[in-house]
Protein backbone atom coordinates (compact mmCIF):
# COMPACT_ATOMS: atom_id res chain seq x y z
CA UNK A 1 0.00 0.00 0.00
CA UNK A 2 2.84 2.37 0.89
CA UNK A 3 6.11 1.84 -0.88
CA UNK A 4 9.44 3.58 -0.43
CA UNK A 5 11.89 3.12 -3.29
CA UNK A 6 15.47 4.33 -2.92
CA UNK A 7 14.38 7.47 -1.11
CA UNK A 8 17.03 10.14 -0.60
CA UNK A 9 16.54 13.41 1.19
CA UNK A 10 18.91 16.17 2.18
CA UNK A 11 18.50 19.13 4.51
CA UNK A 12 21.09 21.35 2.87
CA UNK A 13 24.24 19.24 2.82
CA UNK A 14 23.02 16.85 5.50
CA UNK A 15 21.61 13.64 4.14
CA UNK A 16 18.69 12.64 6.36
CA UNK A 17 17.35 9.77 4.27
CA UNK A 18 19.71 7.53 2.35
CA UNK A 19 18.48 4.95 -0.10
CA UNK A 20 15.47 3.91 1.98
CA UNK A 21 13.32 1.20 0.49
CA UNK A 22 10.51 -0.78 1.97
CA UNK A 23 6.87 -1.60 1.77
CA UNK A 24 3.92 -1.42 4.11
CA UNK A 25 1.04 -3.64 3.12
CA UNK A 26 -2.58 -3.03 3.94
CA UNK A 27 -3.35 -4.00 7.52
CA UNK A 28 0.29 -4.11 8.55
CA UNK A 29 1.77 -2.32 11.53
CA UNK A 30 5.36 -1.18 11.07
CA UNK A 31 7.26 0.34 13.95
CA UNK A 32 10.25 2.56 13.24
CA UNK A 33 12.90 2.73 15.93
CA UNK A 34 16.36 4.24 16.10
CA UNK A 35 18.33 7.01 17.74
CA UNK A 36 17.08 10.55 17.38
CA UNK A 37 18.10 12.20 14.16
CA UNK A 38 18.11 8.88 12.34
CA UNK A 39 15.39 9.96 9.91
CA UNK A 40 12.39 8.05 11.30
CA UNK A 41 10.07 11.05 11.51
CA UNK A 42 11.29 12.43 8.22
CA UNK A 43 10.53 9.13 6.54
CA UNK A 44 6.88 9.03 7.57
CA UNK A 45 6.52 12.73 6.79
CA UNK A 46 7.43 12.00 3.17
CA UNK A 47 4.30 9.85 2.81
CA UNK A 48 1.98 12.87 2.81
CA UNK A 49 4.56 15.20 1.32
CA UNK A 50 5.10 17.11 4.54
CA UNK A 51 8.69 16.62 3.47
CA UNK A 52 9.76 16.56 -0.16
CA UNK A 53 12.36 14.08 -1.27
CA UNK A 54 15.23 14.73 -3.65
CA UNK A 55 15.36 11.35 -5.33
CA UNK A 56 13.62 8.00 -5.22
CA UNK A 57 9.91 7.43 -5.04
CA UNK A 58 7.25 7.27 -2.36
CA UNK A 59 3.95 5.84 -3.51
CA UNK A 60 0.58 5.11 -1.98
CA UNK A 61 -1.44 2.43 -3.77
CA UNK A 62 0.96 2.80 -6.68
CA UNK A 63 0.49 6.56 -7.02
CA UNK A 64 3.66 8.64 -6.69
CA UNK A 65 3.02 11.21 -3.94
CA UNK A 66 5.36 13.68 -5.66
CA UNK A 67 3.49 13.49 -8.97
CA UNK A 68 2.27 16.83 -10.27
CA UNK A 69 -1.17 15.59 -11.22
CA UNK A 70 -1.81 14.03 -7.81
CA UNK A 71 -4.43 15.68 -5.61
CA UNK A 72 -2.24 15.76 -2.51
CA UNK A 73 -5.04 17.07 -0.30
CA UNK A 74 -7.25 14.16 -1.23
CA UNK A 75 -4.40 11.79 -0.44
CA UNK A 76 -3.85 13.49 2.92
CA UNK A 77 -7.50 12.91 3.79
CA UNK A 78 -6.87 9.18 3.41
CA UNK A 79 -3.81 9.22 5.66
CA UNK A 80 -4.10 10.20 9.31
CA UNK A 81 -1.10 11.82 10.94
CA UNK A 82 -0.54 12.06 14.69
CA UNK A 83 2.19 14.41 15.90
CA UNK A 84 4.46 14.29 18.91
CA UNK A 85 3.27 17.78 19.94
CA UNK A 86 -0.44 16.86 19.34
CA UNK A 87 -0.93 20.07 17.31
CA UNK A 88 -4.51 20.48 18.38
CA UNK A 89 -6.04 23.78 17.32
CA UNK A 90 -5.99 25.70 20.62
CA UNK A 91 -8.80 28.07 19.63
CA UNK A 92 -11.29 25.25 19.07
CA UNK A 93 -12.85 22.85 21.57
CA UNK A 94 -11.99 19.17 21.45
CA UNK A 95 -15.18 18.69 19.45
CA UNK A 96 -14.40 21.65 17.18
CA UNK A 97 -10.99 20.18 16.42
CA UNK A 98 -12.65 17.07 15.08
CA UNK A 99 -15.59 18.64 13.26
CA UNK A 100 -13.40 21.10 11.30
CA UNK A 101 -12.23 18.52 8.77
CA UNK A 102 -15.63 16.88 8.62
CA UNK A 103 -17.50 20.07 7.71
CA UNK A 104 -14.79 21.59 5.50
CA UNK A 105 -13.67 18.46 3.69
CA UNK A 106 -16.40 15.88 3.99
CA UNK A 107 -19.17 18.41 3.51
CA UNK A 108 -21.02 17.10 6.55
CA UNK A 109 -23.67 19.30 8.14
CA UNK A 110 -22.80 20.70 11.54
CA UNK A 111 -25.12 18.26 13.27
CA UNK A 112 -23.81 15.24 11.37
CA UNK A 113 -20.21 16.29 11.97
CA UNK A 114 -20.91 16.71 15.66
CA UNK A 115 -22.44 13.26 15.85
CA UNK A 116 -19.50 11.70 14.01
CA UNK A 117 -17.02 13.55 16.22
CA UNK A 118 -18.78 12.37 19.38
CA UNK A 119 -18.47 8.77 18.16
CA UNK A 120 -14.72 9.22 17.79
CA UNK A 121 -14.41 10.91 21.17
CA UNK A 122 -16.29 8.00 22.70
CA UNK A 123 -13.86 5.57 21.08
CA UNK A 124 -10.93 7.28 22.84
CA UNK A 125 -12.94 7.63 26.05
CA UNK A 126 -13.30 11.41 26.05
CA UNK A 127 -17.01 12.01 25.62
CA UNK A 128 -17.00 14.17 28.73
CA UNK A 129 -14.30 16.45 27.39
CA UNK A 130 -16.01 17.34 24.10
CA UNK A 131 -16.50 20.98 24.99
CA UNK A 132 -13.17 21.58 26.73
CA UNK A 133 -10.50 23.74 25.15
CA UNK A 134 -7.27 21.82 24.46
CA UNK A 135 -5.40 24.02 26.92
CA UNK A 136 -7.42 22.52 29.75
CA UNK A 137 -6.78 18.90 28.78
CA UNK A 138 -3.90 16.76 29.97
CA UNK A 139 -1.24 15.69 27.47
CA UNK A 140 -2.68 12.21 27.20
CA UNK A 141 -6.16 13.58 26.61
CA UNK A 142 -4.88 15.99 23.98
CA UNK A 143 -3.15 13.22 22.11
CA UNK A 144 -6.28 11.10 22.23
CA UNK A 145 -8.29 14.00 20.80
CA UNK A 146 -5.65 14.32 18.08
CA UNK A 147 -6.04 10.62 17.29
CA UNK A 148 -9.82 11.01 17.23
CA UNK A 149 -9.44 14.00 14.91
CA UNK A 150 -7.49 11.87 12.45
CA UNK A 151 -9.77 8.86 12.75
CA UNK A 152 -12.87 10.93 12.09
CA UNK A 153 -11.69 11.35 8.51
CA UNK A 154 -11.86 7.54 8.06
CA UNK A 155 -8.23 7.19 7.04
CA UNK A 156 -6.89 4.03 5.43
CA UNK A 157 -3.50 4.51 7.04
CA UNK A 158 -2.40 6.09 10.30
CA UNK A 159 1.06 7.57 10.75
CA UNK A 160 2.26 8.17 14.30
CA UNK A 161 5.25 10.42 14.88
CA UNK A 162 6.45 9.71 18.43
CA UNK A 163 2.92 10.12 19.82
CA UNK A 164 3.94 9.42 23.42
CA UNK A 165 7.35 11.13 23.60
CA UNK A 166 5.97 14.41 24.95
CA UNK A 167 3.80 12.72 27.55
CA UNK A 168 4.32 12.21 31.25
CA UNK A 169 4.91 8.50 31.91
CA UNK A 170 1.54 7.94 33.57
CA UNK A 171 -0.26 9.10 30.42
CA UNK A 172 1.65 6.98 27.94
CA UNK A 173 -0.54 3.96 28.62
CA UNK A 174 -3.83 5.56 27.65
CA UNK A 175 -2.47 6.66 24.28
CA UNK A 176 -0.82 3.31 23.59
CA UNK A 177 -4.07 1.58 24.48
CA UNK A 178 -5.90 3.61 21.85
CA UNK A 179 -3.22 2.72 19.31
CA UNK A 180 -3.38 -0.97 20.19
CA UNK A 181 -7.13 -1.03 19.70
CA UNK A 182 -6.60 0.57 16.33
CA UNK A 183 -4.03 -2.03 15.34
CA UNK A 184 -6.28 -4.83 16.53
CA UNK A 185 -9.01 -3.40 14.32
CA UNK A 186 -6.82 -3.96 11.27
CA UNK A 187 -5.64 -0.40 10.64
CA UNK A 188 -2.54 0.02 8.51
CA UNK A 189 -0.06 1.89 10.68
CA UNK A 190 3.47 3.24 10.67
CA UNK A 191 4.57 4.23 14.16
CA UNK A 192 7.71 6.06 15.12
CA UNK A 193 8.11 5.30 18.80
CA UNK A 194 10.52 4.43 21.57
CA UNK A 195 7.92 2.24 23.25
CA UNK A 196 9.63 -1.11 22.92
CA UNK A 197 6.85 -2.97 24.67
CA UNK A 198 4.33 -1.59 22.20
CA UNK A 199 6.61 -2.49 19.32
CA UNK A 200 7.02 -6.09 20.51
CA UNK A 201 3.31 -6.51 21.08
CA UNK A 202 1.80 -4.82 18.05
CA UNK A 203 4.38 -4.57 15.27
CA UNK A 204 4.34 -6.90 12.31
CA UNK A 205 7.84 -5.70 11.59
CA UNK A 206 10.28 -3.33 13.25
CA UNK A 207 12.58 -1.17 11.14
CA UNK A 208 15.76 0.02 12.78
CA UNK A 209 17.07 3.28 11.35
CA UNK A 210 20.41 4.91 11.79
CA UNK A 211 21.90 7.90 9.96
CA UNK A 212 19.08 7.99 7.43
CA UNK A 213 19.18 4.30 6.55
CA UNK A 214 17.02 1.35 7.49
CA UNK A 215 19.84 -0.90 8.61
CA UNK A 216 17.89 -3.81 10.07
CA UNK A 217 14.35 -5.11 9.93
CA UNK A 218 12.82 -7.87 11.91
CA UNK A 219 9.69 -9.41 13.30
CA UNK A 220 9.36 -8.92 17.04
CA UNK A 221 9.67 -12.66 17.64
CA UNK A 222 13.05 -12.78 15.93
CA UNK A 223 14.60 -10.01 17.97
CA UNK A 224 16.13 -12.30 20.56
CA UNK A 225 18.30 -13.72 17.81
CA UNK A 226 21.54 -11.80 18.14
CA UNK A 227 23.03 -13.28 15.02
CA UNK A 228 20.50 -11.85 12.59
CA UNK A 229 19.67 -8.58 14.30
CA UNK A 230 22.65 -7.56 16.41
CA UNK A 231 22.19 -3.79 16.31
CA UNK A 232 18.42 -3.69 16.52
CA UNK A 233 18.39 -6.09 19.46
CA UNK A 234 21.09 -4.11 21.23
CA UNK A 235 19.25 -0.86 20.65
CA UNK A 236 15.97 -2.21 21.98
CA UNK A 237 17.66 -3.61 25.09
CA UNK A 238 19.33 -0.29 25.71
CA UNK A 239 16.04 1.60 25.40
CA UNK A 240 14.33 -0.90 27.70
CA UNK A 241 17.08 -0.56 30.28
CA UNK A 242 17.05 3.23 30.26
CA UNK A 243 13.28 3.28 30.67
CA UNK A 244 13.38 0.61 33.36
CA UNK A 245 15.88 2.49 35.50
CA UNK B 1 -7.60 75.41 33.33
CA UNK B 2 -10.83 74.21 34.90
CA UNK B 3 -12.57 77.34 33.78
CA UNK B 4 -11.43 76.83 30.20
CA UNK B 5 -12.70 73.29 30.38
CA UNK B 6 -16.01 74.42 31.89
CA UNK B 7 -16.59 76.89 29.06
CA UNK B 8 -15.36 74.76 26.20
CA UNK B 9 -15.88 71.10 27.12
CA UNK B 10 -18.46 70.58 24.44
CA UNK B 11 -16.12 71.93 21.77
CA UNK B 12 -13.37 69.59 22.95
CA UNK B 13 -15.81 66.71 22.99
CA UNK B 14 -17.76 67.04 19.73
CA UNK B 15 -16.44 70.18 18.00
CA UNK B 16 -19.01 72.67 16.70
CA UNK B 17 -21.73 70.03 16.53
CA UNK B 18 -24.75 70.50 16.27
CA UNK B 19 -24.15 73.98 14.86
CA UNK B 20 -21.35 72.84 12.59
CA UNK B 21 -19.42 69.74 11.62
CA UNK B 22 -18.84 67.16 14.30
CA UNK B 23 -15.28 67.29 15.60
CA UNK B 24 -13.24 67.16 18.77
CA UNK B 25 -12.61 63.94 20.66
CA UNK B 26 -15.60 62.25 18.99
CA UNK B 27 -14.11 62.82 15.53
CA UNK B 28 -10.65 61.76 16.67
CA UNK B 29 -12.01 58.45 17.93
CA UNK B 30 -14.21 58.00 14.89
CA UNK B 31 -11.34 58.59 12.46
CA UNK B 32 -8.96 56.31 14.34
CA UNK B 33 -11.57 53.51 14.52
CA UNK B 34 -12.76 53.75 10.94
CA UNK B 35 -9.20 53.93 9.62
CA UNK B 36 -8.17 50.84 11.51
CA UNK B 37 -11.33 48.99 10.49
CA UNK B 38 -10.94 49.92 6.83
CA UNK B 39 -7.25 49.08 6.69
CA UNK B 40 -7.81 45.66 8.26
CA UNK B 41 -8.60 43.72 5.06
CA UNK B 42 -5.69 45.39 3.27
CA UNK B 43 -3.37 44.57 6.16
CA UNK B 44 -4.38 40.89 6.11
CA UNK B 45 -3.92 40.81 2.34
CA UNK B 46 -0.47 42.38 2.59
CA UNK B 47 0.58 40.05 5.40
CA UNK B 48 -0.53 36.94 3.49
CA UNK B 49 1.13 38.20 0.31
CA UNK B 50 4.39 38.81 2.18
CA UNK B 51 4.33 35.22 3.44
CA UNK B 52 3.34 33.81 0.07
CA UNK B 53 5.59 31.26 -1.61
CA UNK B 54 4.97 33.11 -4.88
CA UNK B 55 7.46 35.84 -5.73
CA UNK B 56 5.00 37.82 -7.82
CA UNK B 57 2.87 38.29 -4.69
CA UNK B 58 5.64 38.54 -2.15
CA UNK B 59 7.85 41.12 -3.83
CA UNK B 60 5.27 43.83 -4.55
CA UNK B 61 3.76 43.45 -1.08
CA UNK B 62 7.19 43.72 0.52
CA UNK B 63 7.95 46.77 -1.60
CA UNK B 64 4.70 48.46 -0.57
CA UNK B 65 5.25 47.80 3.12
CA UNK B 66 8.84 49.03 3.04
CA UNK B 67 7.95 52.12 1.04
CA UNK B 68 5.11 53.14 3.33
CA UNK B 69 7.13 52.46 6.46
CA UNK B 70 9.98 54.52 5.08
CA UNK B 71 7.91 57.67 4.65
CA UNK B 72 6.41 60.03 7.23
CA UNK B 73 2.65 60.05 7.61
CA UNK B 74 2.42 63.77 6.88
CA UNK B 75 3.59 63.03 3.32
CA UNK B 76 0.70 60.67 2.78
CA UNK B 77 -1.64 63.29 4.15
CA UNK B 78 -0.31 65.89 1.72
CA UNK B 79 -0.38 63.46 -1.20
CA UNK B 80 -3.93 62.44 -0.48
CA UNK B 81 -4.89 66.03 0.08
CA UNK B 82 -3.52 67.26 -3.25
CA UNK B 83 -3.93 64.22 -5.45
CA UNK B 84 -7.24 62.65 -4.46
CA UNK B 85 -9.26 65.64 -5.83
CA UNK B 86 -7.51 65.06 -9.17
CA UNK B 87 -8.41 61.37 -9.09
CA UNK B 88 -11.94 61.67 -7.77
CA UNK B 89 -12.73 64.89 -9.58
CA UNK B 90 -14.10 66.82 -6.63
CA UNK B 91 -12.83 68.47 -3.50
CA UNK B 92 -12.16 66.08 -0.67
CA UNK B 93 -12.73 67.12 2.93
CA UNK B 94 -10.12 67.03 5.66
CA UNK B 95 -11.65 64.04 7.43
CA UNK B 96 -11.85 61.92 4.28
CA UNK B 97 -8.32 62.87 3.35
CA UNK B 98 -6.99 61.91 6.74
CA UNK B 99 -8.87 58.61 6.76
CA UNK B 100 -7.54 57.66 3.32
CA UNK B 101 -3.98 58.54 4.32
CA UNK B 102 -4.31 56.66 7.59
CA UNK B 103 -5.72 53.57 5.89
CA UNK B 104 -2.72 53.37 3.56
CA UNK B 105 -0.26 54.10 6.32
CA UNK B 106 -1.76 51.86 8.99
CA UNK B 107 -2.27 48.97 6.56
CA UNK B 108 1.49 48.69 6.22
CA UNK B 109 2.10 48.70 9.97
CA UNK B 110 -0.82 46.46 10.81
CA UNK B 111 0.26 43.99 8.13
CA UNK B 112 3.60 43.64 9.90
CA UNK B 113 1.82 42.93 13.17
CA UNK B 114 -0.35 40.30 11.51
CA UNK B 115 2.64 38.80 9.74
CA UNK B 116 4.46 38.52 13.06
CA UNK B 117 1.37 36.87 14.51
CA UNK B 118 1.23 34.31 11.71
CA UNK B 119 4.95 33.60 11.86
CA UNK B 120 4.73 33.26 15.63
CA UNK B 121 2.34 30.31 15.40
CA UNK B 122 3.89 26.89 15.95
CA UNK B 123 4.67 25.23 12.62
CA UNK B 124 2.62 22.24 13.73
CA UNK B 125 -0.62 24.18 13.42
CA UNK B 126 -0.40 24.46 9.65
CA UNK B 127 1.01 20.94 9.44
CA UNK B 128 -1.93 19.55 11.37
CA UNK B 129 -4.41 21.35 9.13
CA UNK B 130 -2.48 20.29 6.03
CA UNK B 131 -2.40 16.70 7.24
CA UNK B 132 -6.17 16.67 7.55
CA UNK B 133 -6.25 17.59 3.88
CA UNK B 134 -7.27 21.22 4.28
CA UNK B 135 -6.20 23.54 1.49
CA UNK B 136 -4.62 26.97 1.83
CA UNK B 137 -7.75 29.08 2.35
CA UNK B 138 -9.59 26.90 4.87
CA UNK B 139 -6.30 26.52 6.76
CA UNK B 140 -5.73 30.27 6.71
CA UNK B 141 -9.26 31.26 7.62
CA UNK B 142 -10.09 28.56 10.15
CA UNK B 143 -6.72 27.81 11.74
CA UNK B 144 -4.09 30.48 11.10
CA UNK B 145 -5.86 33.82 11.24
CA UNK B 146 -8.09 33.20 14.28
CA UNK B 147 -5.01 32.34 16.33
CA UNK B 148 -2.71 34.97 14.87
CA UNK B 149 -5.24 37.77 15.33
CA UNK B 150 -6.11 36.62 18.83
CA UNK B 151 -2.45 36.56 19.84
CA UNK B 152 -1.87 39.94 18.24
CA UNK B 153 -4.80 41.66 19.92
CA UNK B 154 -2.55 43.60 22.36
CA UNK B 155 -0.40 44.84 19.47
CA UNK B 156 -3.50 45.90 17.60
CA UNK B 157 -4.70 47.94 20.56
CA UNK B 158 -1.24 49.55 20.65
CA UNK B 159 -1.62 50.30 16.96
CA UNK B 160 -4.99 51.91 17.71
CA UNK B 161 -3.25 54.10 20.28
CA UNK B 162 -0.69 55.31 17.79
CA UNK B 163 -3.44 55.88 15.24
CA UNK B 164 -5.24 58.11 17.73
CA UNK B 165 -2.10 60.15 18.18
CA UNK B 166 -1.57 60.32 14.43
CA UNK B 167 -5.00 61.78 13.81
CA UNK B 168 -3.68 64.99 15.40
CA UNK B 169 -1.81 65.55 12.13
CA UNK B 170 -5.22 66.15 10.62
CA UNK B 171 -4.88 69.63 12.07
CA UNK B 172 -2.69 70.70 9.16
CA UNK B 173 -5.45 69.95 6.65
CA UNK B 174 -8.22 71.30 8.89
CA UNK B 175 -9.78 67.97 9.75
CA UNK B 176 -12.06 68.78 12.64
CA UNK B 177 -10.57 66.61 15.36
CA UNK B 178 -9.36 67.10 18.90
CA UNK B 179 -6.22 69.12 18.17
CA UNK B 180 -8.19 71.31 15.78
CA UNK B 181 -10.75 71.96 18.51
CA UNK B 182 -7.99 72.91 20.94
CA UNK B 183 -6.53 75.31 18.38
CA UNK B 184 -9.97 76.89 17.96
CA UNK B 185 -10.27 77.40 21.69
CA UNK B 186 -6.78 78.82 21.78
CA UNK B 187 -7.62 81.25 19.00
CA UNK B 188 -10.59 82.53 20.97
CA UNK B 189 -8.77 82.88 24.28
CA UNK B 190 -5.47 83.99 22.74
CA UNK B 191 -3.66 84.41 26.06
CA UNK B 192 -3.73 80.92 27.58
CA UNK B 193 -2.00 78.54 25.16
CA UNK B 194 -0.28 76.64 27.94
CA UNK B 195 -3.56 75.79 29.65
CA UNK B 196 -5.40 74.99 26.43
CA UNK B 197 -2.72 72.67 25.09
CA UNK B 198 -2.31 71.27 28.58
CA UNK B 199 -5.92 70.12 28.44
CA UNK B 200 -5.25 68.69 24.98
CA UNK B 201 -2.23 66.76 26.24
CA UNK B 202 -4.09 65.42 29.27
CA UNK B 203 -6.99 64.26 27.11
CA UNK B 204 -4.73 62.37 24.70
CA UNK B 205 -2.77 60.93 27.58
CA UNK B 206 -5.80 59.73 29.52
CA UNK B 207 -7.22 58.06 26.44
CA UNK B 208 -4.00 56.46 25.27
CA UNK B 209 -2.91 55.39 28.73
CA UNK B 210 -6.26 53.70 29.32
CA UNK B 211 -5.96 51.85 26.03
CA UNK B 212 -2.36 50.83 26.66
CA UNK B 213 -3.42 49.45 30.02
CA UNK B 214 -6.18 47.55 28.26
CA UNK B 215 -3.57 46.10 25.90
CA UNK B 216 -1.49 44.93 28.86
CA UNK B 217 -4.56 43.40 30.46
CA UNK B 218 -5.47 41.52 27.28
CA UNK B 219 -1.91 40.33 26.95
CA UNK B 220 -2.01 38.80 30.42
CA UNK B 221 -5.34 37.17 29.68
CA UNK B 222 -4.08 35.66 26.45
CA UNK B 223 -0.91 34.22 27.92
CA UNK B 224 -3.08 32.84 30.71
CA UNK B 225 -5.79 31.04 28.81
CA UNK B 226 -3.64 29.43 26.14
CA UNK B 227 -1.11 28.09 28.60
CA UNK B 228 1.99 30.19 27.88
CA UNK B 229 2.88 31.74 24.51
CA UNK B 230 2.31 35.39 25.41
CA UNK B 231 1.36 37.68 22.56
CA UNK B 232 4.18 39.77 21.24
CA UNK B 233 3.57 43.46 21.68
CA UNK B 234 5.14 45.62 19.04
CA UNK B 235 5.76 49.04 20.53
CA UNK B 236 3.70 51.74 18.87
Amino acid sequence: MIRFENVDKWFGTLQVLADVSGEVRRGEVKVLVGPSGSGKSTLIRTVTRLEKIQSGRVSVDGADVAARGLDINRLRQRIGFVFQAYNLFPHLTALGNITLGLTKLRGLSKAAARERAMEELARVGLTGKAHEMPGLLSGGQRQRVAIARSLAMDPEVMLFDEPTSALDPEMVGEVLAAMKRLAAGGMTMICVTHEVGFAREVADEIWFMQAGRVIERGRPAELGDKATHPRLGAFLRKVEQSLGS
Amino acid sequence: MLEILQNNWLLFLVGQYPHGPIGGLAMTLFMASISLALCFPFAIGLALARLSPYRWLRLPATAIVHTVRGLPLIMFIFWTYFFSPLVIGRAVGGVETLVIALVIYEAAYLSEIIRAGIEGLPKGQVEAATSLGLRYWPTTIKVVLPQALHNMLPSMVSQFVSTIKETSLGYVISAHELTFAAAQVNNVLLTQPFEVYGILALTYFALCFALTSLARFIERRISGDRGGTPGVTIAA
